[in-house]
């Protein structure tokens, strides 16, 4: 087994086993995210990338192995103790931006603070804020059935980012996207993650987006075939979030 | 063959649909071969068996409707079902075909039962006392009780085909959740009928309208009533359940003004959004719950000439469908609202949160419905009086 990790390793985890109803997602796979970092988790879909930022984001239980947040275990927390990590230190983007279709933009940004118990004012303050830099804030009143896609990912990435959680894990983020869509929205979500000093944990399909990140991690079957400090490019040019 | 391949996957929710059609159409047919067996018995020339018959319209409506909802609600409660069965070539049109199926044949098998009971009973089983309802004695007409027992699969196929619309039927688009919302016009509707309506039935009520003539004589022993009185009442139950959806939808809202923590904001906001869907079968409820009780009020009130059985099993019924249909509604939205849930989840929302925004969004829906149905039975109960 390896040594101990490294002290900046904010999130780690050691021969995770994960799988779903017997079929097997992830065979021992290991992993350490670094504080600050942005981190690319690549792969053909079914390689296992969501089952990993699943078990690395407290939401599936491993079936064996350990996850580490903080040096403190994620992998022997129950239920609630995962629920207010997540609430607390975790923020979560997927490829469907999985907004509460009854609540305004606004809203929906501000609930994972009202969850978190944050008073009405700051938490809407908060989202009024994300919602400006991420150039949605003329959607503020609005449904999400009323918006398009590339808006409601936006707003998505905003509601995560809002509670300003020490990891962002986001999941095939630009899956729906354009193009050029698919390029904004991760642009503002690694600056935003530098500029906030978040962790950044981005799984994605397309090798052409890795270049946003620091490091990647490639996913092979449920497996990590290269050691995941391999490749370290250097940090993108950091983009001044739009207004 | 196919349809009982697919029955090998039922689970609760499912033999419970099956099984409530079932006992309700069994319970339908049971009353239009009475019917039947009166008309067989009685004398030649006797004209109560299209008042007997007519009698039979209300559960066979309770029927349909249940099966109305109960069919709607099947493409969100199995939704993987109808994505397999697409995927395996089926079309909208005979998915929706499938479903009709389904509950015409739950409905064809209850009314097997009750004609095989009928048939059996008429052999000189039942006594004396059942002899006149059974036409015992007197030779049966082979084509009446087939098409009286036809008659239920029809209805309860053609309201299920009615109900699931096409667009349901498609695995590709999840069902929709918030339909639109109520238009001005629909709620001045039903605010201008309930007030009209009761201030007619108080006009009406007047103390110096006691004399007035009464001149409508009320099925079922109910009394006698004017034009005025159930006018006015039919319009404010009109309104009422007209209401019942706007009431929803503007409670919710109520719930979320000012300045609301989450679990207010989500159980608010989630009641306005399911209102379009929950308000009719609510309002049926409302409706029917009203009207029978204030009946069996007006029946069990001492001094009031005693009715048989028959009502009261009517009643029973017409009850029992309006609130499996309201069961069926709900399990549909709550399936249609997995998505919102696991979202919410996701984003670490506590389980007791979410239950709780749940419990007060079903509170709430109660109160709408005592509310609107408190009001229906008020109004009837004066109009018997």
């Amino acid at each position: 087994m390896s040594a101990a990790p490294p002290d900046n390793d904010v999130l780690w985890a050691r021969g995770i086993v994960k799988s779903h109803h017997g079929t097997p997602a992830l065979r021992e796979v290991s992993i350490g995210v670094r504080e600050g970092e942005v981190l690319a988790v690549t792969g053909a879909r079914g390689s296992g990338k969501s089952t990993l930022l699943g078990c690395l984001s407290a939401q599936l239980p491993v079936d064996a192995g350990e996850v580490w947040f903080n040096s403190s275990p994620v992998h022997t927390l129950g239920r609630a103790g995962r629920e207010k990590l997540r609430r607390e230190r975790f923020g979560f983007v997927g490829s469907e931006p999985q907004l509460v279709p009854e609540l305004t933009a606004r809203e929906n940004v501000a609930l994972p603070l009202l969850l978190a118990g944050v008073g009405h004012r700051a938490a809407y303050g908060a989202a009024d804020d994300w919602l400006e830099r991420l150039d949605v804030a003329a959607c503020a009143k609005r449904r999400p059935e009323e918006l398009i896609r590339s808006q409601c990912q936006r707003i998505a990435v905003a509601r995560a980012l809002a509670p300003l959680p020490r990891v962002v894990f986001a999941d095939d983020p630009t899956a729906p996207l354009h193009r050029e869509a698919r390029d904004q929205v991760l642009r503002i979500l690694t600056s935003a993650a530098r500029s906030h000093q978040l962790t950044l944990v981005l799984a994605t399909h397309d090798p052409e987006l890795a270049r946003y990140a620091d490091r990647t991690v490639a996913l092979v079957d449920g497996r990590t075939p290269v050691p995941a400090t391999a490749v370290r490019r250097p940090a993108a040019a950091p983009v001044a979030a739009s207004h | 063959m196919f349809y009982l391949r697919l029955v090998r996957g039922y689970r609760v929710v499912d033999l419970g649909r099956w099984l409530l059609t079932s006992v309700a159409a069994a319970v339908v047919a049971a009353f239009l071969l009475r019917a039947l067996g009166r008309a067989l018995s009685d004398p030649p020339g006797a004209h109560s068996a299209p008042e007997r018959l007519l009698w039979c319209l209300p559960p066979l409506l309770a029927v349909a409707w249940f099966a109305a909802v109960a069919a709607r609600a099947l493409p969100a409660q199995r939704a993987e079902r109808i994505a397999g069965l697409r995927a395996a070539g089926a079309g909208p049109v005979r998915l929706r075909l499938l479903i009709a199926g389904e509950i015409a044949l739950a409905c064809a098998a209850g009314a097997v039962v009750s004609l095989l009971l009928f048939l059996v009973l008429r052999n000189n089983i039942a006594g004396p006392g059942l002899a006149p309802e059974l036409g015992m004695g007197d030779p049966l007409p082979p084509a009446a009780p087939v098409a009286l027992v036809a008659l239920l699969p029809l209805v309860g196929g053609v309201a299920a085909v009615c109900a699931v619309p096409g667009r349901d039927a498609l695995p590709q688009t999840r069902p929709a959740v918030t339909a639109a919302p109520f238009g001005l016009p629909r709620i001045l509707l039903a605010g201008l009928l309930t007030f009209g309506g009761t201030l007619t039935e108080l006009y009406a009520l007047r103390p110096a309208a006691a004399e007035d003539p009464r001149p409508l004589q009320l099925p079922a022993d109910l009394g006698h009533t004017n034009a005025l009185l159930l006018g006015g009442w039919a319009a404010a139950t009109l309104g009422a359940a007209l209401l019942t959806g706007p009431l929803l939808a503007g409670v919710g809202r109520l719930l979320a003004l000012g300045r609301p923590g989450a679990r207010r904001l989500l159980a608010g906001r989630g009641l306005a959004a399911l209102a379009p869907r929950l308000g009719t079968p609510l309002a049926v409820l409302a409706l029917t719950l009203a009207v029978v009780l204030t009946a069996v009020r007006h029946w069990v009130a001492p001094g009031a000439s005693g009715t048989g059985p028959l009502p009261a099993a009517e009643a029973l019924l017409v009850i029992g469908c309006a609130s499996a249909a309201v069961v069926a509604r709900l399990t549909e939205l709550r399936a249609a609202r997995r998505p919102v849930g696991a979202a919410l989840l996701r984003l670490g929302a506590a389980p007791r949160l979410l239950a709780a925004a749940t419990l007060l969004r079903w509170a709430l829906a109660g109160l709408v419905l005592l509310a609107t149905g408190g009001l229906t039975a008020v109004l009837g109960a004066a109009l018997l009086t």
